[in-house]
């Protein structure tokens, strides 16, 4: 090894030579550099040096085919996983088993759900009935109604509530409005 | 399926679009060695080079139907490898640019690749050498790196490396003498 200075291109030719190395100069700025070349001891040591470190930096050693088998392998695995893993897990179900499972398993699944039907509730018909249908309209209260007496129980309850305790004198407790009614039943 | 291995790229990815995987399977074999090597100059690493550049495949496989055929399929692919190697240099946030023959902690594949890469008499030159030469990588911008790899390691041409990088024509120009600039300036006093 021995070091030397090189010399440096000149400064409006320095891109056009690394372009002109790498062959990428249209045919008129070829003409150009090497008219330049032909006459600039600089620029054709930078050409030079270009000429020999590019092509060394570039080198890569060949690895063994051992290797690239090995990774086109390993590729075609990952490939094969990959595509796995993006089948959704139904299909994924289905691709196990042979293709004339499929009708046979639909029909198993829909006499399952007729058999269901038929003796887990007593039988089919009573499971279609809506029972709503069998009950005499005046029991069918609205819901509104219901809660309207509800709420004249409770009022009815605090204003006996109030009267004991103007008899009385005495602390009485908050009682269902059922309560007063079996103290007076009593 | 031997006719197929004389296809070009594009027709090969328009009949993977068709469902055909064994297409698929010709074009990792034609593109694994360039897909790896273009990883493993970014990462200096065997084992990443080998998991990016296979993710390279597993994406393009997974995209193949968006390969519309405007570009060449390997611009697109390219785009796909580099983008990958950028990804993960952002990730590392820094890039293991060990020379190869320097690194103490090499594996023994490493160390096969960095002993059969130059002759016995070249090897002390070519050692200092890349040494320089990865330390002047390390230091670059990513662009400048990537534009300076695809050119002068993967021999794509200025037009391709604009599309594989999304630039101009132009802006690779720039980036190409830059880096090459900078290399040289560190590979001035060696000869």
């Amino acid at each position: 090894m021995e070091r030397v200075v090189l010399p440096n291109a000149c400064k409006n030719f320095e891109e056009d030579l690394v372009l002109y190395y790498y062959g990428e100069c249209d045919p008129a700025e070829q003409g150009r550099v090497r008219e330049h070349l032909a006459a600039c001891a600089s620029c054709r040591g930078f050409l030079g040096d270009l000429r020999r470190w590019l092509p060394r930096i570039a080198q890569a050693a060949p690895l063994a085919p051992a290797f690239w088998e090995n990774y086109y392998r390993e590729t075609m695995a990952k490939l094969e996983r990959r595509g796995e893993e993006k089948q959704p897990w139904w299909r994924f179900g289905f691709a196990l088993r042979p293709m004339w499972m499929v009708p046979a398993f639909g029909t198993v699944g829909v006499m399952l759900l007729v058999v269901g039907l038929l003796f887990g509730k007593g039988n089919l018909s009573s499971f279609m009935q809506r029972p709503a249908a069998n009950i005499p309209r005046e029991i069918l209260a609205d819901e509104n109604q219901l809660q309207f007496f509800e709420s004249m129980d409770l009022l009815e309850a605090l204003s006996r509530l109030e009267k004991q305790d103007d008899s009385n004198g005495e602390t009485t407790t908050l009682q269902p409005s059922r309560a007063p009614a079996q103290q007076e039943m009593v | 399926m031997a006719d197929r291995h004389e296809l070009r790229d594009e027709e090969l990815a328009s009949l993977c679009q068709q469902g055909e995987r064994q297409c698929f399977e010709i074009l990792v074999r034609r593109y694994m060695e360039k897909a790896f090597h273009i990883a493993f100059n970014f990462t200096r690493d065997v084992e990443s080079a080998k998991d990016l550049s296979q993710e390279a495949f597993l994406r393009a496989f997974a995209n193949i139907k968006q390969f519309d055929g405007r570009s060449t399929f390997y611009t697109w692919f390219y785009r796909i490898v580099v983008n990958l190697c950028l990804d993960h240099a952002r990730r590392q946030n820094r890039v293991a640019w060990e020379s190869l023959d320097g690194a103490g902690d090499e594996t023994s594949e490493q160390k096969q690749w960095a002993d059969s890469t130059f002759l016995p008499e070249e090897e002390a030159i070519a050692g200092e050498a890349k040494r320089r030469a990865d330390r002047t990588l390390e230091a670059m911008p990513n662009k400048q790196r990537t534009a300076f790899l695809l050119r002068n390691h993967q021999g794509l041409s200025i037009a391709d490396i604009a599309r594989v990088m999304k630039t101009t024509e132009g802006t690779v120009r720039v980036y190409l003498h830059r880096a090459v600039a900078a290399l040289r300036q560190s590979l001035m006093e060696f000869v």
